[in-house]
């Protein structure tokens, strides 16, 4: 993110930096509007056209006036000219605009479909906390982003490129030579363009480091200022910060200073003023030496000093651009994450029973957390994970209802390979209720009948009571209809029992669940174990334990170390191991025994 | 909108840009007085007097170079001010953010600052060079313009004067609309992206129930109200900047008509004819320009209205004198009928404990014992340990240390008294000793590294490639949540202050470095101790009992004492036995 932030210089064009490597997803991304966009173009140019007619006409208006004998008709026709060519010029301008931003506004909404759509069949596992703020930078702010691109500056580049070569163009017709005179200082611009570009190219990862280090710095002082308050180091972390922001301003004044001087010397070479005396000046020299007319240097006076303000607008297209570029590249880059492959030929489960078969699982090449992993659920048992934290219980759990893909080995519910199962087909049989519950922004009644949008109110009204949060949601100003987040503010616990409701009323015949879930609210907590009781009946169940007594009565318990099965059987048979697991009954036990008054 | 931007900076640092300032609109000046300089050079070539002709050039020349040391001066002026416009507002920022009571960070608001203090500050020391130097140059130049050619011929200045209101309602006009539609535009990009986030949150709860693959329909909802929104504001801006360029137009028109009119009636020179339509026509440009500037004005504004309600933000009053603490070396604390309310938008994000308020709360709490809290959530809790530390000031009544009022006491002396381990926990982006040793800058390696054994720290350095000089990431990003609290465990033990405060959200631990934690904490002997208590263990061992109900004491006292009394905490006791007993499964035969 550090390079995206320009801080730019005040006064004059924009920093010249190099021009940005042409990104491939850019073309392909708006390839959908790519028809508007040449329209928007040909609107511009015409428009750009039409606005050198006033010019023209005054040129005229002036060789009539001064002629012994003006024609008043002619005159009045010239006049009529010059009006109707600022008309046609906004009438194109404004058409190309509009063209423009309803070509862009078009786009984004098929872009932020088309990422949506991607997401909707990337791996679960892809969307961690991280890349939930990767998703909200992709389908808003780059999408925004290219709406410069595609809003303004196709039009407004092409509108600076054509008004000066068409003024050129009109010049060069009307004489030549004192068009040169007109451009004489342009080369020196142009020049020190060149140079400073070249010379401002080699601190450009430079500015993104030194830029780099003040945003962290920021963000460290900000969010950090809590913990220095409170343990009394204000004054140094303030210091930090400060030494970041003064390091930041000594590097742009290294930097930009031995560019800014040329800059702001050729810039004035090519500014109006001076323009317009080196056409006086020159024009005088001619008509002194009778090689043009006074009235010839009207064009000159009024077209030679526009030519400029156009080469500076094409500078700052030019950032524009590269933002978009940049911009479009993470696009692609999100568009271009692999998703799951949905199965060819799908196959349905026969009956439930889910096996784990040699598995092997890791968060990349370098992280493996499961190794060989085999176990059976059959229907209808519980079955629970207990190890010490980070043995891998919560990855495991996360492998059934096919929040990442194994490695190798495989997990097989009714005798069929998850990955041949088509995913509608899938959450049928496998349901999870995770210790991390956000709710939707939407009604009760809609974040409870979610898996069945077609339940009915008693429906979902039972699945409420069953889960203990009937009461809780009739106290709400608009009951079932309250909108969660706006009229419906939950505690914790609350939310976890609409969630375990939403479960059951989804009514899968295997389970997925983290018993922390019933501790997330200390104070409810007895309520959410009704709800998870009533949830957990009958149903074939993996559950990941944290407290060793809550599942002491599973019918199978899985003890994992570092990602692999180390003991196995029913709580009596493994207390009798005297193993692991006996060692951590013991020291819950701790706990237990200390408060057992 | 200038004197909103020089408001943010100080006087010191505001009077450079008000230079600046100064030399635009000089450069603007002499920019318009080069191009009526044109008049009488014209004038003079078309009479054909040559000399005259040279004599103005000559002038002209002379301003020009003028106006070129002007412009040199401005743009190395105005890259100076941007600088020091940055570092000024960074220091503003910085001075005042570390002053703003702790209950002010809140986390939303803390994301927020760190986008401000950063993009925000761009944003608004670029205005200079994007946005005030084009409106200058829009309006300065052609005033001047106007106001010169008076000299010339006082029926075309009038001409040109009559056509100022006219652009300018052009121009409030077409902003009114435009503002209008941004308006909507703004709050449909924010229902999106808040809709974006949730899909990509909840994308595991959505696909189990088959609302990824049919698409989600708020999401879907969300993008065509964009998309609509969008088209509207095209409906209505197209037409509002075309309104703005004709009445531009019209005025050009009428200086067109009024002028050949007069030239043809021979009571106006054509030399001066023709030198106003050419200073008529090059100016349509850039004033047509500063309409679709207001837009960008306006965005800057936002920065700039958002860094102010920081600035505006009042800070904790700090105490006049250096008073020091009556109750000696004695650190007890003591309610005295606090009441306390979060003001609107109060804790923002905060929990559900944050939104209590505290309705005459009056305890104490004895120096050197443990008291837990305990009670529903919403109780104010952590209300009552935010006092102490003093996120914010009391609305009435006191909240006392040794006998002092925490507002008598200065901030860094407060915040010494204290060790706080609260739920939100930050690390900064250094090895994990450097995090410990932030509780006490001035300890010994041994010390830190003793402090990180009791908070079972070591544990996590044994399993880092670097050990204890592993660094941990920004905002402690390779740690897990259990981890972070634990190296904020260590900071506080390495504390050593005389005052503990606790947010037992001890979790994410599994039972054996619980157990570990517990033991550790309960050898910081002779402390005062606040505890936000969720176990059983902590609150049967504690000296005293709070039991918290609707921002009050309901009851206080020990364990047994509240269990004989048989009033809300008993049955709050009862509860939890049962909750500690429960077995999610009874088990069919499992026995």
């Amino acid at each position: 993110m550090s390079g995206e932030v320009e801080a730019e210089p005040s006064g004059g064009a924009p920093p010249p930096g190099p021009e940005p490597a042409a990104p491939g997803g850019l073309k392909e991304l708006i390839a959908p509007v790519k028809s508007s966009l040449v329209l928007a173009a040909v609107l511009a140019a015409v428009g750009a056209i039409a606005s050198l007619a006033p010019f023209v006409a005054i040129y005229e208006l002036a060789l009539e006036l001064l002629s012994p004998d003006p024609d008043e008709g002619r005159v009045w026709t010239v006049v009529a000219i010059a009006v109707l060519g600022l008309v046609l010029r906004f009438l194109c301008e404004g058409t190309a605009f509009a063209v423009s931003h309803r070509a862009d506004n078009r786009l984004q909404a098929h872009l932020r479909r088309r990422v949506v759509a991607h997401l909707g069949r990337l791996p679960l596992g892809w969307f961690t906390e991280k890349n939930a703020g990767t998703v909200k930078t992709a389908v808003q702010d780059d999408v925004l982003a290219m709406h410069h691109l595609v809003g303004h500056s196709v039009v407004e580049f092409v509108s600076s490129a054509t008004a000066p070569v068409a003024a050129l163009l009109y010049l060069l017709f009307v004489d030549w030579r004192l068009m040169l005179v007109t451009i004489v200082t342009l080369p020196i611009y142009a020049a020190f363009y060149v140079i400073a570009t070249r010379k401002s190219g080699e601190n450009v990862a430079q500015y993104g480091a030194a830029l780099g280090r003040i945003n962290a710095a920021v963000i460290e002082f900000v969010q950090g200022i809590a913990v220095v308050k409170a343990f009394g180091q204000t004054r140094r972390a303030h210091e930090r910060f400060t030494t970041a922001s003064d390091d930041y301003v000594a590097f742009m004044e290294k930097w930009i200073s031995p560019v800014l001087k040329p800059q702001s010397v050729t810039s004035a070479c090519v500014s109006p003023p001076v323009i317009l005396l080196a056409v006086l000046t020159g024009g005088a020299i001619f008509v002194g030496q009778g090689w043009v007319r006074a009235v010839d240097l009207l064009p000159f006076a009024l077209l030679g000093v526009g030519l400029t303000a156009p080469l500076v607008a094409l500078g700052y297209t030019g950032n524009d651009i590269r933002s978009a570029g940049a911009a479009a590249a993470r696009i692609g880059v999100l568009l271009a994450t692999p998703t799951m492959t949905d199965p060819a030929e799908p196959r349905v489960p026969a009956g439930n029973l889910v096996e784990f078969d040699h598995v092997d699982f890791g968060y990349g090449p370098e992280k493996q957390v499961l190794h060989d992993v085999s176990a059976v659920l059959r229907p209808g048992t519980v079955t629970a994970l207990v190890g010490p934290s980070g043995a891998g219980k919560s990855t495991l759990a996360s492998l059934l209802p096919r929040f990442f893909d194994v490695d190798r080995g495989s997990i097989r519910i009714g005798g069929v390979d998850l990955r041949d199962v088509a995913t509608a087909e899938l959450y049928r049989h496998v349901g999870f209720v995770f210790q991390d519950v956000r709710l939707l922004r939407m009604s009760v009644r809609d974040n409870i009948r979610l898996a069945r949008p077609d339940a009915d109110d008693a429906a979902v009204e039972s699945a409420a009571r069953s889960a203990q949060v009937h009461d809780v949601v009739q106290a709400l100003p608009r009951g079932y209809d309250s909108v969660v987040g706006e009229d419906a503010k939950f505690s914790g616990g609350e939310a976890q029992r609409v969630s375990i409701a939403r479960a059951l009323l989804a009514d899968t015949p295997v389970l997925v669940l983290d018993e922390a879930t019933a501790f997330a609210d200390a104070q409810s907590e007895a309520a959410i174990q009704d709800a998870l009781s009533e949830l957990a009946a009958g149903r074939t169940l993996l559950v990941i334990a944290h407290r060793l007594h809550t599942v002491a009565d599973a019918d199978q318990i899985l003890v994992l170390d570092e990602g692999r099965v180390v003991e196995r059987g029913r709580h009596a048979d493994l207390l009798r191991a005297n193993g692991l697991y006996a060692r951590l009954w013991a020291a819950g036990e701790h706990d237990v025994v200390e408060v057992g008054a | 909108m200038i004197r909103e931007f020089l408001s943010v900076l100080d006087d010191r640092d505001a009077k450079p840009a008000r230079g600046h300032l100064a030399l635009l609109v000089c450069y603007a000046v002499l920019h318009g007085i080069v191009f009526v300089l044109l008049v009488p050079v014209l004038r003079a070539l078309f009479a054909g007097d040559l000399s005259t002709a040279w004599t103005w050039i000559a002038v002209l020349a002379g301003v020009t170079a003028v106006t070129c040391v002007v412009h040199y001066a401005q743009s190395m002026y105005g890259f100076d001010v941007g600088l020091k416009m940055t570092r000024a507002l960074h220091r503003r920022l910085g001075d005042h953010v570390a002053a703003l009571p702790l209950g002010w960070f809140s986390g939303n608001r803390v994301g927020r600052l760190g986008q401000l203090a950063t993009t925000g500050v761009w944003e608004v020391t670029g205005l200079p060079a994007h946005l005030i130097r084009p409106l200058v140059m829009a309006v300065v130049t052609p005033a001047t313009i106007a106001v010169a050619m008076l000299f010339f011929d006082w029926r075309m200045a009038l001409a040109l004067v009559l056509g100022a209101p006219v652009i300018y309602v052009g121009y409030r006009v077409t902003s009114r609309l435009l503002v209008r539609t941004e308006h909507e535009i703004d709050a449909a990009a924010a229902e999106f992206g808040g809709r974006a986030v949730e899909f990509a949150q909840n994308q595991a709860v959505l696909r189990a129930c088959g609302r990824a693959e049919s698409g989600y329909r708020a999401l879907d909802d969300a993008i065509e109200r964009q998309h609509e929104v969008g088209t509207r504001q095209i409906r209505v801006g197209v037409p509002a900047l075309l309104l703005f360029a004709v009445s531009v137009q019209l005025v050009v028109a009428a200086v067109f008509v009024v002028g050949v009119s007069l030239a043809l009636g021979a009571s106006l020179g054509v030399p001066e004819l023709l030198a106003l339509l050419v200073l008529v026509t090059r100016f349509v440009d850039p004033i047509v320009a500063t309409a679709e500037l207001g837009a960008a004005m306006r965005a800057a504004g936002n920065s700039l209205g958002r860094i102010r309600e920081v600035l505006e933000t009042p800070p904790l009053p700090e105490p006049a004198g250096d008073a020091a603490l009556p109750g000696g070396e004695r650190f007890d604390i003591e309610f005295d009928d606090v009441r306390f309310a979060y003001e609107g938008q109060g804790g923002g994000d905060g929990a559900a404990d944050g939104r209590a308020a505290l309705a005459g709360a009056a305890f104490r709490i004895p120096a050197g014992t443990t008291t837990a809290l305990v009670g529903p959530s919403g109780s104010g809790k952590s209300t009552v340990v935010r006092l102490i530390a003093r996120f914010w000031d009391v609305d009435g009544g006191a909240v006392r240390i040794g006998g002092a009022d925490v507002r008598d006491i200065p901030t860094e002396r407060l915040m010494a008294l204290i060790a706080p381990v609260f739920q939100d926990v930050y690390l900064f982006d250094a090895t994990i000793e450097e995090n410990i040793r932030i509780g006490r800058p001035t300890a010994t390696e041994a010390e830190v590294r003793e402090a990180g054994r009791l908070a079972r720290v070591d544990e996590i350095a044994e399993r880092l490639p670097d050990g204890w000089r592993s660094r941990v990431g920004e905002g402690g990003a390779v740690l897990s949540g259990g981890e972070r609290q634990r190296v904020s465990l260590a900071r506080a033990i390495l504390k050593d202050a005389p005052i503990v405060l606790l947010d037992e959200a001890t979790a994410a631990l599994d039972p054996r470095n619980e157990v570990a934690v517990q033991q550790s904490l309960a050898t910081m002997s002779g402390r005062t101790k606040l505890i936000i208590a969720h176990r059983l263990r902590t609150i049967v061992h504690a000296d005293q009992i709070i039991f918290l109900d609707g921002g009050e004491p309901v009851e206080i006292g020990t364990h047994e004492q509240l269990l004989a009394a048989d009033g809300r905490y008993a049955r709050f006791w009862r509860d939890r036995n049962r909750a500690r007993g429960w077995r999610l499964v009874k088990g069919g035969g499992a026995r």
